[in-house]
């Protein structure tokens, strides 16, 4: 089997289309209103759940606003309204136990069903008078408990995220495997400055240009995750900004090949501004953005995506899709690398 | 002959070269002062924010304009008379050297002229002065070695361009960014970091230029 890593990309990305376009995710609040309440009065949320079944054991609904430190007042009743809608009222003690006048609360949700969802720190609360003592006093400090996990495979829900946390699949492994790609190439021009062999060189241009595809793509991919989750294709954000700059430098890469005559006058000098773009790429896409204001995750000051929001399930995908991107896109630098031999050949006859 | 003195005796020449030859010095001086000209009479009223910015456009394209000729100039057998005698490093270092030389006093000409049309708004004269230095450093190490490159092919002037223009944007942007500090138009948090950063960057792309250099050399 010489051809199995070609069949393995496949089935990997085959694998990681089904499991990252059909698995559903888990439920969710997707809008609660109103959503700021008042100390001292009885208060009624409407909730609108995502991909939730409210109607199916609508007893066992259960409703919680929480503070950070476990402190929860439980909805005193709740109305179901249809699978999608529900409508919870909360008793709200005229103190607050906090020091604050304007206290976020978090909305908890817990069903039989579709296990518990959380809408974090929505709810604002607003007391007339802070005192913390009465307030102590006075909070039921209801208790939760056997919150019901949702037994079923499922992607975790994300408020602004929504079903977009999809693309977690394919821009990001996207950018990971272009960096491997360019990472080898980057490898190849050393081992041509070292040995000489016009071989390595071609196969150094063959995977640049798969790794400049991939970068493309990925900044496709990206700008489409930041119209639905930034607002625009492209806001200028510095992650952006970076990124395009990074793609015109391996563009100029090739316009430098496509200036000599001499192949290998043409090999070395692109060998030597290939290493040399490789080591401006670092500074660009991750210690700038680091430094200034960004929307994206990892940058400006922002944590990373994976060290929350990456769950088991979603491992389970993600991983696989970095080495199918990245073997997908070592199949198409070996024809291009083949077509390079077969042109060269043709020179020489 | 070990590299320092090779370095040294190089930078000696550059700098009679130039000395001898004072058109290539006074065109870009010229050039400069034209620039400013040409921007005052378009803008008119300069703030801060369009002062800091303007100054490094400015210095980035004078920057372009002087280093590029640095291993273009050089004819086929005088490079082939240096193959012989020095060590390539050496070659590239003085170039450096000599570039970011060159450079600072571009620089300074340039402040003084855009000050003298369009007033001086920096407040804090020593960061602006180590800014200066940095991004003369910065930028003599990118374009020198970039013409290096450019100089292997025939069209150079446009290869100069497309290939030192995204390698150097990392390190504009940080001159813009600490140059705002020293004008006063962006608050003084983190100047040492972006300082530290900016010689980083420069570590990096001379670090580089050192072990490729020697690669590119040799015909």
């Amino acid at each position: 089997m010489k051809y199995w890593w070609k069949i393995l990309g496949v089935l990997i990305l085959l694998y990681t289309f089904f499991m990252g376009l059909l698995t559903p995710l888990k439920t969710g609040i997707s809008e609660a209103s109103p959503l700021s309440l008042h100390a001292g009065r009885s208060e009624t949320v409407t909730v609108v759940g995502y991909n939730s079944f409210f109607t199916k054991e609508k007893e066992k609904l259960r409703a919680w606003l929480k503070l950070p430190n476990g402190k929860a007042l439980a909805a005193k009743r709740i109305d179901v309204v249809d699978d999608r809608v529900a409508k919870l009222t909360f008793d709200i003690p005229s103190f607050l136990p906090v020091d604050t006048k304007v206290k976020d609360f978090t909305l908890l949700i817990d069903s039989p069903v579709d296990g518990a969802s959380v809408l974090p720190g929505g709810i604002a609360v607003t007391q007339d008078t802070v005192n913390l003592a009465l307030g102590d006093a006075l909070w039921p400090n209801a208790e939760i408990s056997q919150l019901h996990e949702k037994e079923a495979i499922t992607f975790p829900f994300r408020n602004i995220l929504g079903e977009t946390i999809r693309n977690t699949y394919y821009h990001v492994p996207l950018w990971m495997s272009m960096f491997i790609i360019l990472t080898g190439g980057m490898v190849f021009s050393v081992i041509y400055l070292m040995k000489n062999d016009a071989d390595a060189d071609r196969k150094a241009m063959a995977l640049s240009n798969v790794g400049l595809l991939l970068g493309i793509l990925g900044i496709i991919t990206g700008a489409i995750w930041a119209r639905y989750t930034w607002g625009k294709f492209w806001s200028w954000d510095v992650k952006q900004n970076m990124t395009a700059i990074a793609l015109l430098i391996y563009g100029a890469y090739f316009v430098l090949r496509a200036s000599f005559e001499d192949p290998e006058k043409k090999a070395r000098v692109g060998a030597v501004f290939n290493i040399f773009a490789y080591a401006s790429l670092v500074p660009l896409l991750y210690i700038i953005p680091k430094l200034t204001d960004s929307l994206h995750p990892g940058a400006g000051g922002n944590i990373a995506f994976g060290s929350q929001d990456l769950d088991s399930t979603m491992r389970m995908v993600f991983y696989p899709a970095i080495i199918g991107w990245a073997l997908i896109g070592l199949w198409v630098a070996e024809i291009i690398l083949r077509t390079a031999r077969l042109k060269d050949r043709l020179m020489e006859v | 002959m070990n590299i320092l003195v090779q370095i040294m005796h190089l930078l000696r020449k550059e700098i009679t070269l130039e000395w001898r030859q004072k058109y290539a010095l006074s065109g870009i001086l010229l050039y400069v002062l034209s620039t400013v000209f040409i921007v005052y009479i378009s803008f008119q009223n300069i703030g801060p924010q369009v002062w800091n910015v303007l100054f490094w456009v400015i210095m980035l394209f004078a920057s372009v304009n002087a280093v590029m000729k640095s291993f273009v100039q050089e004819s086929g057998y005088r490079q082939l008379y240096y193959f012989q005698l020095l060590h390539p490093i050496a070659i590239l270092l003085s170039k450096m050297i000599y570039n970011s030389l060159l450079l600072l006093l571009l620089g300074g000409l340039t402040f003084v002229a855009l000050a003298f049309i369009a007033g001086n708004p920096v407040q804090d004269a020593g960061i602006f002065a180590l800014t200066l230095f940095l991004g003369s450093t910065g930028f003599s190490i990118t374009f020198t070695f970039v013409s290096a490159i450019a100089a292997k092919a025939d069209n150079s002037s446009t290869l100069m361009a497309i290939l030192s223009f995204p390698v150097v944007i990392p390190i504009l942007l940080l001159l813009v960014n600490l140059s705002a500090h020293s004008i006063g138009i962006l608050g003084s948090t983190d100047i040492g970091d972006k300082t530290m950063l900016l010689g980083a960057v420069d570590l990096i792309l001379v670090s580089m230029g050192l072990v490729l250099f020697p690669f590119l050399w040799r015909d």
